[in-house]
């Protein structure tokens, strides 16, 4: 690494002219000094410039002179200020928010119009909490995932069902980051609320495509999700009550203002509506945010955060469980000089689940937890160049399912399944090149590896086939076990190694309009088994080794962006292209559950997704919002490969779950006056592909009903519409206690969209009826939101 | 196992859904196919001599019709072991018959019909089952506390992999329910197999057990291959909603020699089986 830092200082020596100076800061809010991510920093009539990083920090190197030094972040006042450059310099920044709420912006896809011409990344959008927080939602509570799925290219696989996907990827290639540390499930009660407390974010990242080299590990998106630093000007209140769950926020100075603290609690209370109403059953959620940071000095930050969630429920005293997510990072910023930012992580994340029992007396525990050490670097080498290098390690282990008997009389057995160890490691290195004034550039590669570590014993097949092809009756059966390798503690099972390039290109063909280009190539080391139709809490992670092979992925976008009518209005036209190697498929019948050998119920396959996506923007005045439209196409294939055989679904290309050949979505937030603002979602889109009989045979005395092929047929189309109103009492302009009542409607016109379909035979009729699921009919809901 | 994971993600269902309702859904019709209903069930302590194969065709799925039986097939059973033939006689609608079957437990026997020109061939050996020990009824055990629920008690053989079928059928109902499972988790143990019925909140047509009512037991000692096609039979007669497996197309054993393309539906299976039967109290 510091032989990768020396390369980079001399690479400056060379590049940089004698009289160049650099300016450097921090940029922060002024109200209560949250650092502000991407607002955009540069040197008034040059083209020359900068956008804060993550932690506020920007560094801008330019020919000796006197400049206009501007910051222009959305949703603030564009602050000026004159410098004299003949020497290296700092300057901190202190932005204030636009006075005028009917100013606001209400989407921020990038850091300023200005910049997003320019810059070369695509694919990328950034959700502001204040627009997320405008957005009408079911039962009241404001949900980052929700928020995100009305944006081109991302649905959700129907209600009911958690996580989201992303350009036609599943739920389990999207990696998930809540200040940096891996997020494995992003749903409490299975997608009715996300894990993310809206008073606790800062901001949100989503890249659909075009991921920067320092991210890796998922083949189809990065969210990151940035927590709140915690105000440092003075102490402060935030909360809401709601009809299913309150939240409530504290955060202040802390350490004489070297520092600052954040503590965001949020529960649900239908336990307490259920033990009210005398019933048996349990359900509930809760979680906590903690964030607090400590200024060593001018150069050094230290930060800590911690997040820990969890859903529990029980049902009367036949069985209970709980599932939930828990992190924590230490981090620590250092500024080495006034070009080169550094940070240094330690992670760690956890995801587990439990399951009791008590009439069979016995409990099911299964986690996933991973420590990761990471640390990453940006080199200001000079206006046109700019370095992100840094390194990577994830040490995972994997407890895929325990059985413990609770008592002497249970008629289960111990069991564990193996328990799984891997080691996953990067080396990143990314430019940014401002090649002419018109043309940026922005490419880098990234080399994984990835070790399946030893220490447990692997079944040895037959053939080497776990799964084989029985040609007489045309299915896919388990292959026969021959014996066992054992693999001592020292011994690697498998490793793989990646060479993952990314590349994007940015072309300004006038002051209004540019065309970007972009590819990226990224491997997934780990990966979600589920053969249901919808992912569940109780899914089991795995990882890549001697059977199961890395996914890797290719992913080709082109796009072209324009902002007119003064930039109140911006569109923004994106194709993509994306293959996946090595996805994961179930044959026939498979069983996951409490499965010690997966290798015998999947095939390696591949899958493939297209589409065009466009949204138009409304970005200023009484009225904003966005229309976004995606036309796309996900599609899978298994071939038998060392199984022999044609494959799964006969080796034929068929339709993810996920796919939609139409997905519409309308947002919109009215400001009527100072009291009354008005919110809207409009969602249409193809109905998901699912499977229905094709037949039915006599068996067993009942009707057997005999599928068609995998994913040929579709729900009917889902659609729907929210409204919200927000109402704002009168204040008095000293008054620090600032309330709003937050009414909406979710699904207004109370449509039944399915859920699922399901056929089955009517046990009095005895006729073939089909069963539509729907969970959502119209929902009002208030909420109470207060600031102190 | 199994089951517990689809009772938890049922209880979500439950505690979320607002409404579930019957609707009118188009679906694709597939060219109808031989159906062979050939199970050779030896009731334990009987001779099992006589035996039945049933032959239909496949419909439409929402044809109401009566499915008729196929009634111009030849049918036969041979013992690998001794290459004894046992034909099965027409009896009419697609029932055909033999008097003089001969089982013997871990013996291979393969079926032979030749429909249409066509022949079909499948292979089986037939299973033990161990006896039910005990037969009684509880309240607080099963998926609802408050409701009765038969208890089927039997001790699983340690020495090898067992796999079962359960049929459970209340006197007066429509059609049984099938439960299949295996030992992997509970080998060797004494084995409490509870079978309850759910009160429908809505509907109120499916009733719990009441006392008095009587439910007809068979227990069935199945081989793995049959247990994984069961398996996936009862898995799609109730679908879980959004939770439930991706459907599969059902492929028994039954294989069409002449164009294997053509492959019947059914399957060709030779159990022992345990019938007794339970009335509340």
């Amino acid at each position: 690494m510091r032989n990768l830092v020396v390369l980079c200082m001399l690479f400056t020596a060379v590049l940089s002219a004698q009289d160049n100076y650099t300016v450097s800061g921090i940029v922060k809010e002024a109200s209560n000094g949250e650092t502000a991510f991407g607002a955009s920093v540069f040197l008034k009539g040059t083209s020359i410039g900068s956008v804060s990083n993550e932690y506020g920090f920007y560094s801008i190197t330019a020919p000796k002179g006197t400049y206009a030094l501007v910051v222009s972040y959305m949703g603030f006042e564009e602050t000026s200020q004159e410098i004299v450059l003949d020497k290296d310099q700092k300057i901190d920044f202190e932005i204030k928010e636009l006075s005028t709420q009917l100013e606001e912006i209400v989407i921020v896809a990038e850091e300023t119009e200005r910049a997003s011409l320019k810059k070369p990344e695509m694919s990328v959008s950034k959700l502001n909490i204040k627009t997320v927080k405008q957005m009408p939602v079911v039962l009241g509570e404001v949900d980052v995932i929700k928020s995100l799925q009305m944006l081109p290219g991302v649905t959700k696989n129907g209600e009911g069902s958690g996580g989201f996907h992303v350009r036609g990827g599943a739920v389990d290639q999207n990696l998930v980051l809540l200040d940096e540390a891996i997020i494995y499930n992003t749903s409490h009660m299975l997608g009715f609320f996300s894990v993310f407390n809206a008073d606790a974010i800062k901001d949100i990242k989503l890249y659909k495509g075009g991921i920067p080299a320092r991210f890796g590990g998922r083949t189809s998106s990065v969210l990151d999700v940035r927590q709140k630093d915690g105000n440092s000007k003075h102490l402060a209140l935030t909360g809401g009550i709601g009809l299913i769950s309150s939240r409530l926020a504290i955060e202040g100075p802390m350490f004489n203002d070297k520092g600052s603290f954040l503590i965001a609690g949020r529960s649900s209370y239908v336990n307490a509506i259920l033990a009210a109403a005398n019933d048996k059953n349990r359900l509930g959620f809760y979680d906590l945010n903690l964030k607090t940071n400590y200024k060593l000095n001018t150069n050094n930050k230290l930060y800590l955060s911690g997040y820990f969630g969890r859903d529990s429920f029980k049902f009367g005293d036949s069985f209970s469980s709980s599932y939930g997510n828990a992190s924590g990072n230490l981090r620590w910023n250092h500024i080495f000089n006034d070009r080169l930012f550094s940070n240094l992580s330690l992670i760690y994340s956890k995801y587990d689940y439990d399951l009791e029992l008590n009439d069979d007396e016995f409990n099911w525990i299964s986690s996933i937890k991973n420590y990761n050490v990471k640390y990453d670097l940006k080199y200001y080498v000079s206006d046109k160049f700019k370095f992100d290098f840094g390194a990577s390690g994830i040490y995972y282990d994997f407890d895929p399912g325990q059985v413990r008997p609770t008592s002497e009389t249970s008629p289960v057995n111990p069991l564990s399944l193996d328990r799984k160890k891997a080691f996953e490691s990067a080396l990143y290195v990314n430019a940014e090149h401002k090649i002419t004034d018109k043309l940026t550039a922005q490419y880098g590669i990234r080399f994984s590896g990835f070790s399946r570590l030893g220490g447990q014993a692997m079944t040895d097949y037959e053939n080497n086939q776990p799964v084989v092809y029985n040609s007489t009756l045309g299915i896919y059966e388990r292959g026969t076990a021959i014996g066992e390798t054992n693999y001592k503690k020292s011994e690697t099972i498998k490793e793989f190694g990646n060479l993952e390039p990314r590349a994007s290109l940015a072309y300004q063909l006038n002051d209004k309009s540019s065309i970007k280009a972009g590819f990226s190539r990224s491997a997934q080391y780990i990966h979600l088994l589920s053969n249901t139709t919808s992912i569940t809490p109780l899914d089991v992670w795995t990882t890549s080794g001697k059977f199961i092979k890395p996914q890797l992925s290719n992913q080709y976008a082109l796009g072209y962006f324009r902002n007119f009518n003064d930039k109140k209005y911006s569109i923004e036209v994106e194709g993509y292209f994306k293959t996946t190697d090595n996805r994961i498929d179930y044959i026939d019948g498979s069983d996951l559950i409490g499965q010690n050998t997966i290798e015998t119920e999947i095939l390696n396959g591949e899958a493939r997704a297209y589409g065009l996506e466009f949204l138009l923007r409304k970005n200023e005045g009484r009225f904003t919002g966005w229309f976004a439209y995606t036309i796309s196409k996900a599609e899978q294939r298994t071939p038998g490969g060392t199984a022999g055989g044609p494959g799964i679904n006969n080796g034929d290309w068929y339709n993810s779950s996920f796919d939609r050949t139409h997905d519409l979505s309308i947002t919109g937030a009215y400001q009527l006056n100072d009291k009354w603002s008005f919110g809207g979602n409009l969602v249409f889109q193809t109905g998901r592909p699912v499977t229905y009989p094709n037949g039915q045979f006599q068996y067993e005395g009942q009707s057997i009903a005999s599928y068609s092929a995998r994913n040929s047929d579709r729900l009917s189309a889902y659609h729907r519409l929210d409204v919200s109103a927000t109402y704002k009492p009168n204040k008095k302009p000293n008054n620090r206690w600032k309330g709003e009542w937050v009414f909406g409607i979710y699904n207004v016109y109370n449509r039944k969209n399915a859920a699922s379909v399901s056929f089955s035979q009517n046990q009095e009729l005895g006729i073939n009826e089909a069963t539509r699921t729907a969970i959502f009919g119209m929902v009002p809901s208030v909420t109470y939101n207060f600031k102190f | 196992m199994k089951t517990y994971f689809k009772l938890t993600l049922l209880f979500f269902i439950v505690a979320f859904t607002s409404c579930e309702d019957v609707i009118d859904v188009d679906v694709q019709t597939a060219p109808t196919r031989l159906v062979i209903e050939a199970s050779l069930d030896w009731e334990k302590g009987t001779i099992g001599n006589n035996q039945t194969i049933t032959l239909s065709k496949s419909a439409p799925y929402f044809d109401t019709t009566t499915i008729t039986g196929v009634t111009n097939a030849s049918v036969k059973v041979t013992n690998d072991n001794d290459n004894t033939e046992f034909i099965f006689a027409h009896q009419g609608n697609g029932v055909y018959t033999t008097t003089n079957f001969v089982p013997v437990i871990n013996d291979s026997y393969t079926l032979e019909v030749v429909y249409d020109g066509e022949t079909y061939m499948a292979s089986e050996t037939l299973n033990a089952v161990t006896d039910i020990t005990d037969l009684t009824q509880s309240v607080e055990d099963g998926f609802d506390d408050e409701e009765l629920e038969v208890n089927v008690i039997f001790t699983d053989p340690e020495d090898e992999e067992n796999y079962y079928l359960l049929k459970f059928e209340k006197e007066g109902d429509l059609f049984p329910a099938l439960e299949s499972g295996d030992d992997e988790f509970v080998n060797g143990n004494e084995i409490t197999w509870w079978f309850e019925k759910e009160e429908d909140e809505d509907t109120d047509k499916i009733e719990a057990f009441r006392p008095g009512d009587t439910v007809d037991i068979s227990f069935f000692g199945i081989s793995e291959a049959y247990s994984n096609y069961i398996g996936i039979l009862i898995e799609q007669l109730e679908p879980d909603g959004p939770f439930g497996t991706t459907p599969v197309p059902l492929k028994g054993n039954c294989v069409n020699t002449t164009s294997p393309d053509n492959y019947a539906f059914g399957y060709f299976r030779v159990t022992q089986v345990v019938k007794t039967s339970y009335t509340f109290e």
